[in-house]
């Protein structure tokens, strides 16, 4: 235990940051965390929530007042309502960390105008979140708040963060745009970038179709401004528009390798760069096709090619044609104007920017499409990297009005803890109540400021199912992260989810009557989709990965055989199911690891805008299994890679996968490891990050998070 | 020795390949890696946040900031550049330069945080007031002294390490304070990049003096120290002061004394000596001791720009690299 009189006289804060500093012994102040969660609910929570007699009194002064939206309520009688609190209050949660604490009731929880007094607790949240997705059906209400509180499945922020609020934001995590080689999709695009970051959620915007610096305008030579300046607009329009200061607008551009402006873009994150092209904010992302690894491969120069003349010649736009595909082609035709790089080169400037910033995001272009049961072309992906949807153009009247209404991407994500979901009484329910979760965010959002969004959404209703806590799940059970049995489970894992995910989509289908638009289309129509699961078993073959799935219901081949007859008969509701995103904030609420990441740190130092620097232990560490939590530099890439692969490949959409490096690695070695990822079929790289060791003779002593 | 002491006979070039102390190359690749520039924080977020400051609040903010622009121009100006003639090695003066100019970076970004948060009359007047600040005044004249030209050039390698190790850090806890309370936190990322800097001076330039002592006689070697542990004794009694009138009114002055006895320790441990403070007078708060760790920090990249990221060594790729 820890001396009280140490502690005596500290403030939560202070009893937090012990976490970063050993005791005497040399071992992590576990207590001082525990403490510091208790003293912020003793000396801030507690003190500053609204006190209400009872839950009638209590609902019916939000609803009054305007802050609950009273048709969530109506839909219940009042004596289920009553139950449901009930319920959920004795399942007694308590926040295991403080940061957990901290982060909700800075971020998520209800509170009155003046933002000082807080009105909900947690229990309150998750039970407004999964009324208001349960639109009355009482059974499913029930079943949404057992979810959730369990901590089993967490909604995104956008969903948990507003469901129920008569004031909010969307419910949508993120979208993706197109923008097109003319003024108009690039002003529409600019003007949805405002709408969708007032309401919430990162949006990208695909910059591949716009044409270079110096091309032709109306036939008139060195006319256009190339990408630069419509990111600078974009960069502006993300810090106007944040969600009533809720959460900053965030946004990403996506740019084809293969574009001309690939350096001028990339040189927008360099150190040195002039005021007048800096990129502070905006995230970037770079589309790279296979045939950039071939010519990098046999040391050539790769071709630059304007896409604007590739319209003129293809008469579809850039994003639209598989560079790999009509590479020869556009080189050999001389209509097509085009400059030229060396290929290697370009690896080698994209991994220096990545030093420097941690930019760009990759996503490997050929990998993405052949893994595509959809029929269409991904051509993006979006400000977390995991999701990967087809897109269709839109066209413009001269007043912005729609030509032709194309389809843009929004996605709803939500999370399972892997751990949580292990320990649960039925794994396939757990799955299948996330994914009906998950349709009903789509099936209640309807984006009219973004009409192309709307109806992306509408016929798709596409969402992401993510996953967390892989490290803490594996370290809890004393495996490490990325050995064999590791990489084992998570295949297996990842298999199962598939399953029950498909199984779900498919019994929506059945019940509402109708698929996604394009499930003809699609190789789930067809059935070649269930090959990978038909032609072999995905189940347990080690004693330690058997172990851990002992008394679990696995899909067998029949299980799939005769879902794939399912399927093909009656469809499927969502035309995506699966992405990983990162789970930065909501994995800290719900006590996990971040995604399938290993740990950043033992003690994680998180910093954000809102809540400042707090200290994050690893879920379910104590002085005892240490050995299990090596940090993600001490793991390396190869072991992520692996680690994702074998999650990828039951993954429809993509996962977000961040390689960490130590400081003094060089470019060849981050060159490496994106060869290394594309080679094993990863779809989409998101962030390097760095770690710089404190030159000797300059540490802060006895710190937690600082490696020597 | 240095090459170019007394303009020699022949000029020589500097050979980089031909390093006779390993800590000037350490030093030297270390401090290019972490080169900066204040824009690239992206400091305008923070706007909201220093609205929500008081009046008192903000007026303290700017004056820390103010004594802190003081002090990097010093060194930037006079206190490196002082330096150069006592180097022992053609790469130590390169390391030099290379600290002068990034600490006029520093002064820089100073001024890049005023433009952003507050108005021309508020900074205009924080600036006439560090003039007119008798206990600034005081420590910078104290420094200044030793670096005059005519001065010992290991009282000045003393003072300089003082200055870079312990003299910053009562302006440096306020915006640790206020990124541990969530406000100004990309003010603080900036504040940590430059600690990161003048970790690495004060260490570096207390390396140097330990290595140009070594071969004094003993007489001479307790004549430096009586001289250092002196001045600390100076500065600590005007730092004492100067953190009183700063910080009183916010009730934080113990605890940023406690600061200051941490730093002082780390200061004389950088010139090899021993601790003045014991352990209990340095019981600095965790949540300002643990904000000082510039590694393992995992920002969410949408808020801010974080203070890990170096310019990175380019390799090329080989051809077996591309083995697919």
């Amino acid at each position: 235990m820890l001396d009280d009189g140490m502690t005596a006289g500290l403030d939560y804060h202070a009893l937090n940051a012990m976490l970063n500093l050993y005791d005497e012994a040399g071992h992590i102040r576990f207590d001082a965390d525990r403490k510091a969660a208790r003293e912020y609910f003793l000396q801030h929570v507690n003190q500053n929530t609204v006190f209400f007699h009872s839950l009638e009194e209590k609902l019916g002064y939000l609803v009054d007042e305007g802050y609950y939206e009273a048709a969530v309520l109506e839909a219940y009688p009042a004596e289920f309502l009553r139950e449901i609190w009930d319920t959920a209050f004795k399942q007694k949660f308590r926040f295991p960390t403080f940061l957990g604490a901290f982060k909700y009731y800075t971020s998520y929880t209800l509170k009155t105008r003046d933002g000082k007094r807080f009105l909900e607790r947690y229990e309150d949240r998750v039970v407004m979140t999964a009324l208001t997705l349960a639109r009355g059906d009482q059974t499913q209400a029930m079943a949404f708040m057992h979810e959730i509180l369990s901590g089993r499945f967490q909604p995104a922020t956008p969903t948990f963060l507003n469901a129920g609020k008569q004031s909010r934001g969307e419910l949508i995590s993120c979208f993706l745009l197109r923008l097109e080689d003319n003024m108009e999709s690039i002003g529409r695009g600019i003007n949805s970038a405002l709408q969708l970051s007032k309401r919430g959620g990162g949006v990208a915007l695909m910059l591949t179709n716009v044409r270079e610096h110096g091309a032709p305008i109306k036939g008139i030579e060195n006319q256009s401004s190339g990408v630069i300046p419509v990111m600078k607009l974009l960069e502006d329009s993300f810090s106007y528009a944040n969600q009533l200061g809720a959460r900053q607008g965030a946004g990403a551009v996506y740019l084809n390798a293969h574009h001309p402006d690939i350096f001028q873009f990339l040189d927008t994150k360099r150190e040195n760069a002039d005021e007048k092209i800096r990129i502070k904010t905006l995230s970037l992302g770079v589309v790279i096709p296979d045939i950039t690894f071939e010519l990098a491969k046999k040391n050539e120069d790769m071709y630059l090619f304007s896409p604007h003349d590739v319209e003129r010649v293809y008469g579809v736009p850039f994003s639209d044609i598989s560079v790999t595909e009509k590479y020869a082609e556009m080189v050999d035709n001389k209509r097509i104007r085009k400059k030229k790089i060396n290929a290697r080169e370009f690896f080698q400037t994209l991994a220096e920017i990545q030093f420097e910033s941690g930019y760009p995001y990759i996503m490997f272009e050929d990998t993405v499409n052949r893994a595509n049961p959809i029929a269409g072309r991904i051509t993006m992906s979006n400000l977390c990297s995991e999701i990967l949807q087809v897109n269709e153009a839109s066209t413009f009247h001269d007043d912005l009005s729609y030509e032709h209404l194309g389809t843009d991407i929004s996605c709803n994500l939500g999370s399972l803890n892997i751990a949580k979901t292990m320990d649960g009484p039925d794994f396939g329910a757990t799955v299948e109540t996330s994914i009906r979760v998950l349709t009903a965010v789509s099936e209640m959002s309807a984006i009219n400021s973004v009409p192309s969004v709307r109806r992306g959404n509408d016929e798709s209703h596409a969402i992401g199912l993510g996953q967390m806590n892989l490290h803490g799940y594996l370290a809890r059970e004393r495996i490490h992260y990325g050995s064999d049995d590791g990489i084992e489970f998570t295949s297996v894992y990842f298999a199962a989810v598939a399953y029950h995910a498909i199984r779900a989509s498919n019994l929506l289908a059945q019940e509402k009557g109708h698929s996604f638009k394009g499930f003809a289309d699609s190789t789930y129509a067809s059935g070649t989709f269930f090959d990978t699961y038909t032609t072999r078993d995905w189940l347990p073959e080690s004693d330690a990965v058997k172990a851990l799935f002992d008394g679990k219901d696995l899909p067998t081949r029949e299980d799939w055989a005769k879902l794939r007859e399912l399927v093909m008969k009656h469809g499927l509701y969502n035309r995506n199911l699966q992405a990983v995103p990162p789970t930065g904030s909501i994995s800290y609420i719900n006590n996990s690891t971040s995604s399938i990441h290993p740990i950043v740190s033992k003690i994680e130092i998180r910093k954000e805008g809102k809540i400042g620097r707090v200290y994050y232990p690893a879920p379910f560490m104590n002085n005892d299994n240490l050995e299990f939590y090596r940090d993600a530099y001490e793991i390396g890439p190869e072991a992520i890679i692996d680690t994702y692969a074998a999650a990828t490949t039951h993954v429809d959409q993509g996962l977000s996968l961040t390689l960490f490096f130590p400081a003094d690695a060089s470019t060849r070695d981050i060159n490496r490891a994106q060869i290394y990822a594309w080679k094993k079929g990863i779809k989409t790289i998101y962030y390097v990050r760095l770690r710089q060791t404190a030159l000797e003779g300059t540490e802060v002593d006895g710190c937690v998070s600082c490696t020597l | 020795m240095k090459d170019l002491d007394h303009t020699p006979a022949v000029p020589r070039a500097i050979n980089w390949n031909r390093v006779q102390d390993d800590k000037d190359l350490e030093v030297w690749n270390r401090l290019t890696v972490n080169f900066w520039l204040p824009e690239k924080v992206p400091l305008s977020n923070d706007v909201q946040s220093w609205a929500t400051l008081t009046p008192q609040e903000r007026t303290l903010t700017i004056r820390v900031l103010t004594g802190l622009t003081l002090l990097d121009t010093i060194q930037n100006t006079l206190g490196a550049p002082a330096l150069m003639p006592d180097a022992q090695t053609p790469h130590e003066e390169a390391v030099l330069s290379n600290i002068a100019f990034m600490e006029a970076v520093h002064a820089r970004s100073y001024s890049s945080i005023f433009s952003t948060l507050c108005s021309t009359k508020d900074v205009d007047e924080a600036f006439r007031w560090s003039e007119e600040n008798p206990h600034l005044q005081a420590k910078s004249r104290l420094i200044l002294q030793e670096y005059n030209a005519t001065a010992d050039p290991y009282k000045r390698k003393i003072a300089s390490v003082f200055l870079e190790s312990f003299l910053f850090y009562s302006g440096f806890y306020l915006p640790m304070y206020w990124s541990s309370r969530a406000k100004l936190t990309n003010t603080a990322d900036l504040i940590r990049l430059i600690i990161r800097d003048e970790a690495i001076h004060g260490y570096y330039i207390g390396y140097k003096f330990q290595r140009a002592t070594e071969q004094l006689p003993a007489e001479k070697r307790d004549e430096l120290k009586d001289f250092a542990f002196s001045l600390m004794f100076d500065l600590y009694e005007i730092e004492s002061h100067y953190t009183a009138e700063l910080y009183d009114d916010l009730g934080l002055t113990e605890d940023v004394k406690a600061f200051l006895h941490y730093n002082a320790n780390k200061a004389l441990q950088n010139l090899g000596y021993e601790a003045l403070f014991p352990a209990q007078a340095c019981e600095v708060n965790p949540a300002i001791l643990a904000a000082l760790s510039t590694d393992g920090e995992n920002h969410d990249f949408f808020s801010g720009s974080g203070s890990t990221y170096v310019i990175g060594k380019a390799v090329a790729t080989e051809d077996e690299d591309w083995d697919f």
